[in-house]
């Protein structure tokens, strides 16, 4: 037994942490929602340059071979940096399920940009910026994108009609794409819950009322503890729920609900909170917690919510 | 990361699992804070000792095992599967011991070790006062020198065990002169010395798990001291930290908990209560999520990344954690809840007991606090 991630792990996510920092700052988050594209080209091209985009890719097909233990402190990073576009959906789905067919190799090599359309959704988020949509059983090209308004403008939501059609499978290992991308965004959601706290803790650091720091008043710092409290403990439901996924186990489909549960309702708490400690500037539209909150709060719901997923946890746990 | 247990940790499991089916009690014993509970389960400490499993994760010269932490781990989760008796002996062995370890003297090492780990002393903590409760820098108690003797005067209260251990380990003040958590020292000393009265204080459930201690010129010799002098506070610091950290409430006693808790959701629950169901399953998670967490955390410390200010994070899960398995517990089983004794007591029982712990070890608000300070860097201030 042993619940770590190797040096090699936590140097990548480290390093990709450090490429956020420069080259994903809030101001690029906020462009891209400002210019209606909901998606970064050179953002894109760093992600790809450092081989992120085709960490799931079968070294057999050119990418690194990684399973979600490898990858998923980096969906955590590109959530902690708020990460516009179908970064999830093309790593965590597209690049693994159809590396070896026809559309592999663009992909892998992030020349192409896919993204998913789930069964049941009637929406399909980054359609505009994506050159394929993966789904269950096949891939669609050349198909008509509708703007359906999504709050979060990093996710643009578009309905989408029309195409051609190409079968495909799109399983990754022996896990559906929902499922996949539930784990996915569960990490995802724990990474944009950190970025929260840090924002709003150094919010409090400095506004001053009643002479001090606000972050001095206890009902500032249990908000914050509360809100982290759930946040820890949503952590590692997630990277077990990785190691389910990535070997096989028996209880993947009930670890993976546990963790998008988990980290569905940390980050809610979290936006909540956050933006309380905010204050007024917190409903602002200026301030960047926003393009935080607005992601969780769509993420949270995509893939599954929390009650979803809570009630397949019950359907394995209760009798 | 793999979360596959290796052969040698299931022989472990397997070894610990076929010992305490052979020796657990067949009948639950008499609360330990009872008299002949208490005697009980010094019996049962001393069965456990003399099959090696009273301290596994001590070193094989003191009466463990040397396994590593995962073991103990392991070790607690087949504890608390066989229903095996409440440690009596917890202040000493999983408190008090890995301190001696980490500051003591070999000497104190060699004398006190080996009788906390077969329990021939049974350790009971005396740290709070009347004014220094949550504000335990408040500490008034003193211990004057007096050629090799400390002289001991003061009040203690809420100490856990009191009533019937042998000994008790708390932090007196030593430099009148200094202020707050300066000037403290940790001191060890016997319950049956001249000048020591002991009163029981019957607790929310009317058991006397915890007592007021009087010290009235109190002679214990300096041999006593843990750690340095005025240095006691760092001392009572990293014992606590064990404590809120992993060792006061492992996870397997949750676990245990919730798979009880389903088992009486399957057995006496309204199926068409969705909202009921939901919540138990929730708390499942919850139990699942501190095992899963506390394995990463140990897996940390054994990797050279001990815990720090996170280990009140824990204590705020666990102890909230427990409450709300229990109010479930009352909501499924309905008007036995309202009953002290029948079928389901157990779980009235687990209420009572679950709400000391928000409060006791630093309640839940002065772990927020801490969190805020030290691991959000918020600025200190009340």
């Amino acid at each position: 037994m042993k619940f770590s991630f190797t040096d090699d792990q936590r140097l990548f996510a480290e390093g990709l942490r450090d490429l956020l920092a420069n080259e994903c700052p809030a101001s690029l988050v906020r462009e891209v929602w400002e210019n209606g594209t909901g998606h970064s080209p050179e953002l894109w091209s760093h992600l790809s340059g450092m081989g992120v985009l085709s960490i799931m890719a079968p070294e057999s097909d050119g990418g690194m071979g990684g399973s979600f233990v490898d990858a998923i402190l980096l969906f955590q990073e590109l959530g902690r940096a708020a990460v516009p576009g179908p970064v999830l959906e093309h790593m965590a789905v597209a690049v693994p399920a159809i590396a070896s067919t026809t559309f592999g190799a663009p992909l892998i090599a992030g020349d192409s940009i896919a993204t998913l359309w789930v069964d049941d959704s009637p929406y399909v988020a980054h359609a505009a910026v994506a050159d394929v949509i993966v789904r269950k059983d096949h891939v669609l090209e050349s198909f008509d994108a509708t703007d359906a308004h999504g709050m979060d403008g990093g996710r643009r939501l578009f309905t989408v009609a029309g195409g051609e059609r190409t079968n495909a499978n799109a399983n990754v290992g022996g896990l559906d794409p929902f499922d996949a991308m539930a784990l996915a965004s569960a990490a995802y959601l724990i990474g944009l819950s950190e970025r929260m706290i840090e924002i709003a803790a150094e919010y409090a650091r400095v506004r001053e009322q009643f002479g001090k720091p606000i972050g001095s008043f206890q009902a500032v710092k249990h908000l914050m503890s509360d809100a982290l409290l759930k946040v820890e403990f949503a952590k590692a439901p997630t990277y077990r729920a990785a190691f389910s996924a990535s070997t096989g186990a028996d209880t993947t489909t009930r670890d993976i609900s546990m963790a998008k549960a988990l980290a569905s309702e940390a980050a809610y708490r979290t936006s909540r909170s956050t933006m309380q400690v905010h204050g007024g500037i917190g409903y602002t539209w200026e301030a960047d917690l926003q393009l935080w909150m607005k992601k969780a709060w769509a993420l949270m719901r995509s893939y599954g919510d929390a009650n979803f997923h809570r009630r397949r946890v019950s359907g394995f746990v209760l009798a | 990361m793999d979360l596959r247990e290796t052969a040698d940790e299931i022989a472990f499991r397997l070894e610990a699992r076929t010992w305490l089916e052979a020796n657990v009690p067949s009948e639950p014993l008499p609360s330990f804070d009872t008299a002949e509970g208490f005697a009980l389960h010094r019996q049962w400490e001393k069965k456990l000792y003399d099959g090696r499993w009273s301290a596994v994760s001590w070193p094989e010269q003191y009466g463990g095992r040397g396994a590593d932490y995962i073991k103990w781990l392991i070790f607690e989760e087949e504890y608390y599967r066989a229903g095996a008796p409440g440690r009596v002996n917890q202040n000493g062995i999983f408190l008090l011991g890995p301190t001696i370890m980490e500051v003591g003297t070999d000497a104190q090492k060699e004398k006190f070790l080996p009788t906390m780990a077969s329990s021939e002393i049974v350790w009971g903590q005396a740290w709070s006062e009347p004014n220094a409760g949550s504000d335990l820098a408040g500490i008034k108690s003193k211990a004057m020198r007096d050629g090799d003797d400390w002289i001991l005067n003061g009040q203690k209260i809420w100490a856990s065990r009191a009533v019937w251990a042998d000994w008790c380990f708390g932090i007196f003040r030593t430099d009148p002169e200094a202020e707050r958590h300066r000037g403290l020292t940790f001191i060890l000393c016997p319950l049956n010395l001249p000048g020591i009265t002991v009163r029981p204080i019957a607790q929310l459930d009317g058991d006397t798990g915890f007592a007021e201690i009087f010290f009235d010129d109190v002679r214990v010799p300096v041999e006593n001291t843990l750690g340095e002098v005025d240095k006691g506070w760092g001392v009572a610091m990293a014992t606590a930290g064990f404590e809120r950290g992993v060792s006061l409430r492992s996870p397997a006693r949750f676990s245990e908990a919730v798979n009880r808790l389903v088992q009486l959701w399957n057995r006496l629950g309204d199926k068409s209560d969705t909202a009921l169901a939901d919540a138990v399953t929730d708390v499942w998670m919850q139990a699942e999520g501190y095992r899963l967490h506390t394995y990463q955390t140990v897996t940390g410390m054994l990797e050279g990344r001990p815990i720090g200010a996170e280990a009140s994070l824990n204590k705020i899960f666990w102890s909230e954690m427990d409450v709300r398995i229990h109010e479930i517990a009352l909501q499924i089983i309905g008007p036995e809840a309202e009953r002290m004794e029948g079928p389901l007591e157990r779980w009235v029982d687990g209420f009572l007991f679950s709400l000391s712990g928000p409060i006791y070890a630093g309640t839940n608000e002065i772990q927020r606090n801490i969190i805020a300070d030290r691991v959000l860097q918020l600025p200190k201030g009340m």
